[in-house]
């Protein structure tokens, strides 16, 4: 039996577990003691990480479509004729007709190729990936206040924070070792305040739990910041130092007293100010948010009111301070740093920048167009309109994670030609051109970055199955077909390139990554990374404050219940993989619809009965569960069943700054479906 | 294969009874390897469920088909789809092996989808089956409650086979409407070979011209007299059941229930169906009351 | 048959002793994978015998993780089977807590109806223990008498002189491997033997100090009186008590594979609801707390009934792994206060 120290492939923690494989197959995975983030423990899913390599269902030869039916094909095959239909429809319709959207699966060195293949050889910058319908507005708010999108401070830290407020965030469920770090703190005496509208294991646990109105966000944070200011909790050398714009948030702040924020949330006045003292009397505190404060359509405000808050009390650059958006994927944070964005180059380098994009035509030794591309839901709308033609996607299950289902199927029916890298089938390779099977996290080399721009290794195990190979070597191949330079030795040869093109990665090598890996910015070999951000300055000298105040929402007397959607603790976004896992699908085995029961009585529904859902954009039916964890007017549905996909229900109201879906907010209608 | 009946009969078998906690050993009880039976014929007895009938298909396999008891269950494979609990719903008097399976999940629709000629997986027999040894001279009262009486079914043709070794015998069977009900044909069989036999549902049609209610009311009819009882159905039932014999004189230890657990080997060691201290599969699944009533 | 005699390896020769052995068996031993000891096929590399027990326990050379029960064939609607055999393997290193924890096994997996893959694996695997001379800190093995002496279980048993090891067999395969490759062996002296004695009365005198050490009544008590809603509430439902327990052997299987596939055996958790929820929905332990009241119960009172032996073997791991605060060494430590 050997044993191989790897990177989990679920959500951004970035746990360090050991793979046991036997006889060439992964049999097991435990926890790596030694590791920063998971110190010997794992979630559910990790000790379960394993458990859907072997499935027969693995996509084992390329397949290419010959009428209703999927033919095996060699992968020169594949590859060439992917190449060939790319290049035509770029003639006749331009570079802009063609997308890739990658994977916040696949590691550093893939996303770096898939985005190099766009922009290098397809010629456009419509390249994108999840980060879209999950952290935009972080990297836009918190880019815009701080100067970085990503996370301030290691997880680690939290354990010496005295506050800490979690919002929009099911930490349990979806960051379990985020939580256990929480609540290791808050056994060790730091006060736990949950803003969540549901009562979530979390807000169970909390010391305070404020459970504001759907969409209402900002106005709670506004309040809290005029409480702190009111008892004068506010850091002032902090501000006066470090931060501008403070006076006009002032007068904001004032405007958003208890009693106005009860009439927009739904918070008890009391609740707040609870919340106010602990957070603003904290010598340090920090913030962890997560999808429930970005996917809305004033995503990215309710990120500025939060580092507003941050701000304001000086809890930035410190140990046990920080802000703290949790990215949802494993290598989210890669993917974003490795430039598959449609407005950067790795390290967040502008592609409307003349000096980056010359430096980056030095060293891919081609053109490179300098206007931004399309966002991952733009690209849908410019594909149903024939704007968009051909398209890459590597490892992403559109057709069950963005916003209305029935707008992505037409835009995919659209596409003149769609290629698909995954690992299993899913609804999109259904409609895929071509199909490529990929290397699982266990049967590839690389690097993942986690949340806490932690750089860290990811360690093949075993062999891929049939003629599976690491995306790596297919986007390499795609590249020389395009007279593009890739003669990539191994993924360390990729972080070779990647850290000579990108600053904050300049000092990365795959040699220098132990156990602990590495945390960005790291400009040089001889630099030890960077865990907290922002400790002497801020990348844009001082921070911003910005004036955000809470968008009115208008109510829809049609659809009067409001939908919020999410992912439950045993699965992992469309099931692709948890679903092909024993134990983790026997424990949800089919979607339902939590609704409060005294809505149900109201609709005459009980747990068990299937009713129907609609909404604007389509409908769908599913099973009923009372629960109390959903407020009165609120229902929740997690969006993993393809059966019951949630994204049927949900719109395409996108944030104006960083264009995120308003996922967590949709007007919906509930009926029994027999009535 | 004609399998040679009589070296076994009824004798034989009590051979084994008498004893509360004997049971008939599995065929191979060291392997998780299954052995292949035959589906010889399939009867619908409700819209959700088929009674199979089984014949292994090698010859030194025959014997699983004979040896063992009412109340005893097999572990039943469909390869691909996985292995699940089934009670045995025959009588070892009678030829074939026969097992009721009622739609639930994966397993039994796989089941279901079986064809005549399909090979489906074996292990078993499993766990302690009824006493039937100590009900012998007894009064027996039968209880059942919806998809619970296939198992009692194979208790009532034990006794109906070898009737006179049994005092008064009664049968009261619940379901929730009349197409639900299982085994109707045989009812009367069981009255001729002297059963009497009470059949209730909880809701009606037009067809239907017996009694509505609960099995509590039945017994209230028939006031069987106390002996040994065996129940099977859903918990509700059963504790309601339980009382009222208790309240008739029945003893805690002469109340045999069956009981249903999710399991996965059938041999006390993956833990899924254990109960406090007991494992169902090899502790039960027959349990008297007075050591799993205050579980249930 | 135990070897009344002591024999004495040194550092060098122990290395040259496994070299030889990897030979004919696969060698199992603790070596340093991300930066900590684990139990891995030995390949020469340096042996991390210094580091605390690891966290994975070696029962899973007995009880895998993910096992084949058996391959099936059809052809023309019938089926054929074909099963892998046992390795012949041999582990290094195994801590007496984890001995006790395959004797616990052996009471369940051994007994009536016993389970054939397990009992393959049991009777090809070699056992060489180590006696525990430096416990870990969450490690409570004195109060439940699995250590840190190894009683009995093993083929070989070593104990960490400093210099070299002092070895003893346990087993007629012990001693067949101490005469097929004496000259790596030489005779100990009384003054080892005393200092074996003296190193492992040390070991136990170190777990004392940190007490006060929960005892097997006391939990009792203490699972009675516990607050189990309380407990449900904090825990995480990640599963890894049970998943890291070197007694827990629950197990789920599940086929994989149309119409030829695999019959596969892998380890579950009763921590889970699915556990023992039946396919009409119904669930005998809906609630964590009374999952985890049951956990305990099993391992404090269920199978001491079964097999003789408590179900917990002291090595603290659950303890380690828990990610709810919930931590099982804490309620232990509770438990006797």
């Amino acid at each position: 039996m050997e044993k191989i120290a790897t990177i989990c492939v679920y959500c951004g923690c970035g746990c360090g577990l050991v793979l046991h494989v036997e006889d060439g197959r992964v049999v097991g995975a435990s926890p790596s003691p030694a590791h920063p983030v998971s110190r010997g423990r794992l979630c559910v899913k990790g000790w379960l990480a394993a458990d859907f390599v072997h499935h027969p269902d693995r996509l084992k030869t390329p397949l290419v479509r010959r009428g209703e039916r999927m033919a095996r094909v060699s992968w020169d095959e594949a590859l060439s004729l992917s190449a060939r239909r790319l290049r035509e429809i770029r003639e006749e319709s331009g570079p802009d007709s063609l997308a890739i959207l990658t994977s916040a699966k696949g590691t550093n060195e893939e996303n770096y190729l898939l985005a190099k293949l766009a922009r290098a050889a397809l010629g456009t910058n419509n390249v994108d990936h999840v980060a879209r319908l999950c952290h935009a507005p972080s990297v836009a708010g918190l880019g815009i206040a701080l100067g970085s999108g990503a996370m301030t401070n290691p997880i680690r830290s939290l354990l010496s924070s005295d506050a800490i407020l979690v919002t929009g965030s099911n930490t349990t469920e979806q960051h379990p070792l985020v939580a256990a770090t929480i609540l290791e703190a808050q056994a060790r005496g730091a006060t736990l305040i949950v803003a969540d509208p549901r009562r979530t294991q979390m807000a169970e646990l909390a010391d305070i739990h404020l459970a504001p109105r759907l969409g209402t966000d900002v106005a709670w944070t506004n309040g809290m910041l005029n409480l702190i200011i009111g008892r004068g909790l506010i850091d002032e050398d902090f501000i006066n130092e470090r931060t501008e714009g403070f006076s006009a948030l002032k007068e904001l702040a004032l405007r958003y007293t208890p009693a106005a924020v009860e009439r927009i949330t739904g918070i008890p006045p009391g609740d707040l100010e609870k919340a106010a003292a602990a957070f603003g009397e904290a010598p340090r505190a920090g913030v962890v948010y997560a999808m429930g404060t970005t996917q809305h359509s004033s995503g990215t405000d309710n990120v500025l009111a939060l580092a507003n808050l941050v701000l304001a009390t000086g809890n930035v650059g410190r140990d046990g301070t920080g802000i703290y958006p949790l990215r949802g994927h494993q290598n989210v944070q890669g993917a974003c740093d490795m430039g598959a964005l449609p407005i950067f180059y790795s390290g967040y380098q502008k592609v409307e920048d003349p000096a980056a994009r010359r430096k980056m035509e030095a060293a891919w030794g081609t053109d490179l167009p300098a206007t931004p591309g399309l966002t991952a839901v733009e690209m849908m709308e410019a594909a149903e309109e024939g704007r968009i033609r051909g398209m890459i996607i590597s490892g992403e299950n559109p057709m069950i994670s963005y916003p209305d289902r029935g707008q992505v199927i037409r835009a995919l029916r659209s596409l003149d030609f769609l290629a698909v890298a995954d690992i299993f089938p899913t609804e999109t390779t259904a409609l895929a051109d071509v199909v490529l099977p990929v290397a699982s996290f266990a049967e590839k080399d690389g690097t993942f970055t986690s949340t806490e721009r932690r750089i860290q290794r990811v360690r093949r195990a075993v062999t891929p199955p049939g003629e599976a190979r690491p995306e790596v070597e297919v986007a390499a191949e795609l590249l020389r077909r395009f007279s593009v330079t890739a003669d990539y030795a191994s993924p360390e040869e990729v972080m070779g390139e990647i850290s000579s093109v990108t600053p904050s990665y300049g000092g990365v090598s795959s040699r220098r990554l132990g156990i602990s890996g590495l945390s960005w910015p790291c400009p040089s070999p001889d630099h030890p990374g960077t865990e907290i951000l922002h400790q002497g300055s801020f990348p844009i000298g001082r921070a911003r404050f910005y004036v955000v105040e809470q968008q009115h929402l208008p109510e829809d007397l049609d659809y009067p219940l409001f939908l919020t959607t999410g992912r439950s603790l045993f699965h992992f976004h469309t099931g692709t993989m948890t679903r092909r896992t024993h134990l983790l699908d026997r424990e949800r085995p089919k979607a339902t619809v939590d609704i409060n029961p005294a809505d149900a009585a109201a609709l005459g529904v009980r747990s068990g009965t299937m009713v129907v859902v609609e909404s604007a954009t389509g409908s769908l039916e599913i099973e009923a569960r009372l629960t109390a964890e959903v407020p009165m007017g609120t229902v929740y549905i997690p969006f993993h069943f393809a059966e019951a996909p949630a994204n049927q229900l949900t719109t395409r109201t996108l944030d104006p700054t960083s264009k995120i879906p308003g996922l967590k907010r949709t007007p919906v209608r509930i009926r029994r479906a027999d009535g | 294969m004609k399998i040679d009946r009589s070296k076994m009969g009824t004798d034989t078998l009590d051979g084994f009874g008498g004893d509360r906690i004997v049971r008939a050993a599995p065929a191979k009880p060291e392997s998780y390897i299954p052995f292949q039976a035959e589906v010889v014929d399939i009867d619908v007895e409700s819209s959700n469920t088929y009674l199979l009938s089984l014949r292994p298909m090698n010859e030194e396999d025959e014997h699983v088909a004979i040896n063992y008891f009412p109340g005893q269950f097999l572990m039943v494979s469909v390869f691909g789809l996985g292995e699940c609990p089934i009670s045995i719903a025959s009588s070892p008097t009678r030829d074939p092996l026969q097992i009721c399976v009622r739609e639930a999940g994966k397993i039994t629709q796989g089941i279901m989808a079986a064809r005549i000629g399909d090979v489906l997986g074996i292990r078993g027999p499993f766990g302690n089956g009824f006493p039937v040894g100590s009900m012998r001279g007894e009064n027996v009262l039968i209880a059942g409650g919806g998809s619970g009486f296939a198992t009692l079914r194979s208790l009532i043709n034990y006794i109906a086979d070898d009737r006179e070794k049994f005092k008064e015998v009664t049968v009261v069977y619940g379901a929730r409407t009349p197409q639900d009900l299982y085994f109707t044909t045989e009812y009367g069989s069981w009255q001729a070979a002297e059963i009497e036999v009470g059949i209730t549902v909880d809701m009606i049609d037009a067809t239907w011209k017996g009694n509505v209610g609960l099995v509590t009311s039945l017994l209230a009819d028939l006031d069987p007299a106390p002996g040994a009882s065996a129940l099977c159905g859903p918990p509700m039932m059963i504790r309601v059941v339980a009382k009222d014999l208790l309240g008739r004189g029945f003893l805690e230890e002469d109340i045999h229930i069956s009981l249903e657990r999710h399991m996965k080997c059938g041999v006390g060691k993956c833990e899924h169906c254990t109960m406090g201290r007991y494992h169902v599969c090899t502790d039960g699944p027959i349990f008297s009351y007075d050591v799993v009533g205050d579980l249930i | 048959m135990t070897s009344t005699t002591a024999l004495f390896i040194s550092r060098e020769d122990l290395i040259h002793l496994l070299e030889e052995l990897s030979g004919t068996l696969e060698v199992v031993a603790p070596v340093l994978v991300g930066d900590e000891a684990a139990f891995a096929t030995w390949r020469g590399e340096a042996l991390a015998l210094d580091d605390k027990n690891p966290l994975a326990s070696p029962v899973e050379f007995f009880l895998p993780k993910k096992e084949v029960l058996f391959r099936y064939v059809q052809y023309s609607g019938r089926y054929t089977f074909s099963e892998d055999p046992p390795k012949a393997r041999l582990i290094f290193g195994m801590r007496p807590c984890d001995l006790l924890a395959l004797k616990v096994i052996d009471g369940i997996f051994g007994a009536d109806l016993s389970d054939l893959p397990y009992a393959g694996r049991r009777r090809s695997t070699i056992i060489v223990a180590l006696n525990c001379t430096s416990p870990g800190e969450g490690c409570f093995c004195r109060s439940m008498g699995s250590g840190p002496v190894a009683e009995g279980g093993y083929d070989l048993l070593l104990t960490d002189l400093g210099r070299g090891y002092l070895v003893e067999a346990g087993s007629p395969a012990g001693v067949y491997i101490l005469r097929a490759h004496h000259r790596h062996f030489e005779e100990a002296d009384i003054e080892d033997i005393k200092e074996k004695e003296r190193l492992l009365a040390l070991a136990g005198e170190k777990m004392i100090k940190r007490g006060p050490f929960p005892n097997p009544e006391k939990i009792r008590e203490a699972i009675d009186g516990a607050d189990w809603e309380e407990a449900g509430r904090r825990c995480l439902a990640c599963g890894g008590c049970s998943f890291v327990c070197p007694v827990c052997h629950c197990f789920s299987v599940l086929d994989q594979g149309v119409p030829d596939g695999e019959r596969l055996r892998c380890r579950d958790s009763c921590i889970l609801s699915g556990f023992s929820r039946m396919t009409s929905g119904a669930n005998p332990r809906p609630d964590p707390g009374e999952r985890l009241r049951h956990w305990y119960l099993d391992k404090f009172v269920y199978i001491p009934e079964k097999t003789g032996l408590f179900g917990c073997v002291g090595c603290g791991r659950c303890s380690r792994v828990c990610l709810g605060e919930a931590d099982r060494w804490s309620f232990f430590r509770e438990a006797t206060e």
